[in-house]
């Protein structure tokens, strides 16, 4: 299974991902996905995340792709990706000062 | 209305203090999230999906107007501009910032409001009767009592670290609206043969994985020896509640594992050790706090006639607003005003920083600058003339509050659930918002009459739907959201817990659920009098059952 690094951010609590270049982020599609043969990398990805201190509740997320983008397998983490959906009232925003990199 | 004591305000001034030093050096690094996270629930500040949510207290759902001034100024500032009412009688609001918190807590303190005990393993905010002291039907004001259960409860040394979280709920009428009866403790007034008033005691209530309904334990403790009692409640549960399984933690479980006489008879014998000793309550003291909730100045109006039928004819939505939106005062030419939180498609207990100046404003105007929250998330005007209703309904026009929806379909007790909730498994608000749009139209509610709809997104029940005449649970099954409905569930002192029917529906099939169940109730009820609740009553789950997924 696929799968994908995710957190809040500890200064929005703003739901974000990490990238391909170490960054964490806010966009779900710039995650990167770890395949299942990356299981050493992505141990190293939530050591390294965890010892920013500036990332909590790091999690694993199980997802597919579908048409060339990344889909979540739990409607949970849909929901985290898009914001609220009842109104759409948008996710919460990294402010300059609230981006992490590992 | 009670003002913080110099101890109230020390206190609650050197939390700010604690926790800003908190924030501080959990920014800086100092402190790990392991060693921040209990701190920061301490202070009712959660992570949810998508943000920090910091949960407000309202002792006793009782708010001055300038406490709901001051919650639409940290709406405005450090959040988005709204706030949302909850169950149990608080505020959250969803979206501040780590670094504005401290300054937030600080705004408030300065209202004399806090985040104290909204999170942990303690005795929670008290929430009573929104209408205590006013209603027609009152035995007593609850809230003087609500005080002092708060004033005791707060860092009480022994029950910092109960085996769950324990609430309270008071009601001082006999027909409950606080749903005393699926609380931890459910506390009812009661006079005694000798007219004295004191206190029914019910224990181990609750909802979520394993609802049940509160057993009484004591027909009638006088209020000078409450709090002994309830410390022997509290401390019965503290020495045999479930540490070792969360989920069976709760008093209800240990209530019913041990059986009411055998916890009865623990708790009789603690409180005749503590009887008459420190926790007597010093009748000055209580007439101290009684002084605080002393009745506003009401004027003389003379006998005021409002032809509700005549106003239905002229202006059916103000005629719809007075039949439902008002509640009988206990002072003659007077009524209790609910503000409904629940327009058609909205969030179902949201409230923007506006409307909460707007409210703020019609309180101090014609409510003597009292406001009151209530668990089905509305507001409330305690005291309003009966000659100034015309005017307070037309301000609500104005701030766009003025739905005459209450106590009907569309008045919906709805969780935020997986829109904004970590713990949520599916989402609740778009399926009020669906249930909402179907019953929009005035004569279509009205022709349903009395129906409370509860919508939970996950088993922990905050949207009460296990108490819902019909209620809605929502699932999450193979990555997608299903709700299971209940029915003839009910909050009130006739308590009792929803029956779940048959198998879920999927979301877009949710609305029609609702409707065959309504048009089963209309078809069957025995007059427009009979409510969904009474005819579910007489006529038992099958013609709901045979509604919902036919005769097979």
């Amino acid at each position: 299974m696929s799968k994908i690094l995710t957190g809040n951010e500890l200064l929005s609590g703003a739901a974000v991902y990490l990238d391909g270049h170490g960054r964490w982020i806010e966009e779900l599609q710039s995650a990167r996905v770890f395949g299942a043969d990356e299981g050493g990398a992505l141990e190293a990805a939530v050591g390294a995340s965890k010892a920013t201190g500036r990332i909590v509740s790091v999690e694993t997320e199980d997802v597919e792709m579908r048409g060339g983008a990344i889909y979540p397998l739990r409607v949970r983490e849909r929901i985290r990706a898009e914001g609220p959906s009842a109104p759409r009232v948008g996710r919460q925003h990294l402010a300059e000062d609230e981006h992490v990199s590992i | 209305m009670y003002r913080y004591d110099e101890f109230d305000a020390a206190f609650v001034s050197e939390r700010v203090q604690q926790f800003s030093d908190q924030v501080r050096r959990r920014i800086a690094g100092e402190l790990t999230e392991d060693q921040f996270r209990p701190l920061r629930l301490m202070n009712g500040l959660y992570l949810q999906l998508h943000a920090y949510m910091l949960r407000i207290a309202i002792p006793y759902g009782t708010l001055a107007a300038r406490q709901l001034r001051m919650l639409a100024h940290v709406a405005r500032t450090y959040d988005r501009g709204y706030g949302h009412f909850t169950t149990r009688q608080n505020m959250q609001f969803h979206w501040p910032k780590l670094r504005d918190v401290p300054a937030i807590l600080a705004d408030l303190a300065s209202v004399e409001m806090h985040s104290i005990q909204t999170s942990g393993n303690c005795v929670r905010n008290v929430t009573v009767d929104q209408f205590a002291g006013a209603a027609a039907d009152e035995i007593i004001d609850p809230r003087p009592v609500a005080e002092i259960i708060r004033q005791w409860s707060s860092l009480h040394p022994e029950f910092i670290y109960l085996p769950r979280k324990f609430k309270i709920a008071m009601t001082g009428a006999p027909n409950d609206r606080a749903a005393v009866k699926f609380h931890d403790i459910g506390l009812m007034a009661q006079t005694n043969g000798s007219g004295e008033v004191g206190w029914a005691v019910y224990v181990g209530g609750g909802l979520g994985r394993t609802p049940m309904v509160a057993k009484l334990i004591n027909g009638f403790v006088p209020h000078e020896h409450l709090l002994a009692y309830l410390e022997a409640i509290l401390r019965v549960y503290n020495r045999y509640g479930r540490r070792d399984n969360k989920f069976k933690a709760r008093i209800k479980i240990l209530v019913h594992e041990e059986g009411l006489e055998n916890i009865k008879g623990q708790v009789e014998e603690e409180f005749a050790q503590m009887r008459g000793g420190i926790l007597t309550l010093p009748e000055e003291e209580l007439e101290r706090i009684n002084a605080y909730f002393a009745l506003p100045a009401y004027e003389d109006h003379g006998v005021v006639n409002i032809d509700i039928g005549r106003e239905k004819i002229l202006d059916p939505a103000y005629g719809r607003f007075l039949e439902n939106n008002t509640f009988p005062h206990a002072r003659q030419g007077y009524t209790s005003i609910t503000v409904s939180l629940k327009p058609i498609g909205g969030v179902p207990g949201d409230i923007t920083a506006d409307q909460m100046d707007a409210v703020a404003e019609l309180a101090e105007a014609y409510s003597f600058s009292e406001i009151r929250v209530t668990h089905e998330q509305n507001v409330v005007l305690p005291h309003v003339a009966l000659t100034d209703l015309r005017a307070v309904y037309d301000g609500l026009v104005e701030a766009g509050l003025a739905d005459g929806n209450v106590g009907e379909i569309t008045d919906m007790i709805t969780c935020p659930g997986l829109d904004y909730c970590a713990l949520a498994n599916a989402r609740s608000i778009p399926i009020a918002q669906d249930i909402a749009h179907r019953f929009a139209a005035p004569e279509r509610s009205r022709e349903i009459g009395k129906l409370k709809i509860k919508i939970s997104g996950c088993i922990n029940a905050c949207g009460h739907h296990h108490v819902g005449h019909i209620g809605i649970l929502g699932v999450e099954k193979k990555g997608t959201e299903l709700y299971q409905i209940t029915v003839g569930g009910d909050g009130t002192e006739d308590a009792a817990v929803g029956r779940i029917l048959g198998p879920g529906f999927v979301a877009a099939d949710v609305p029609d659920a609702i409707e065959k169940l309504v048009d089963a109730y209309i078809e069957k009820r025995e007059s427009p009098d009979e409510t969904f609740i009474a005819a579910y009553r007489r006529l038992g789950d099958a013609p709901f059952k045979e509604a919902l997924y036919g005769n097979g």
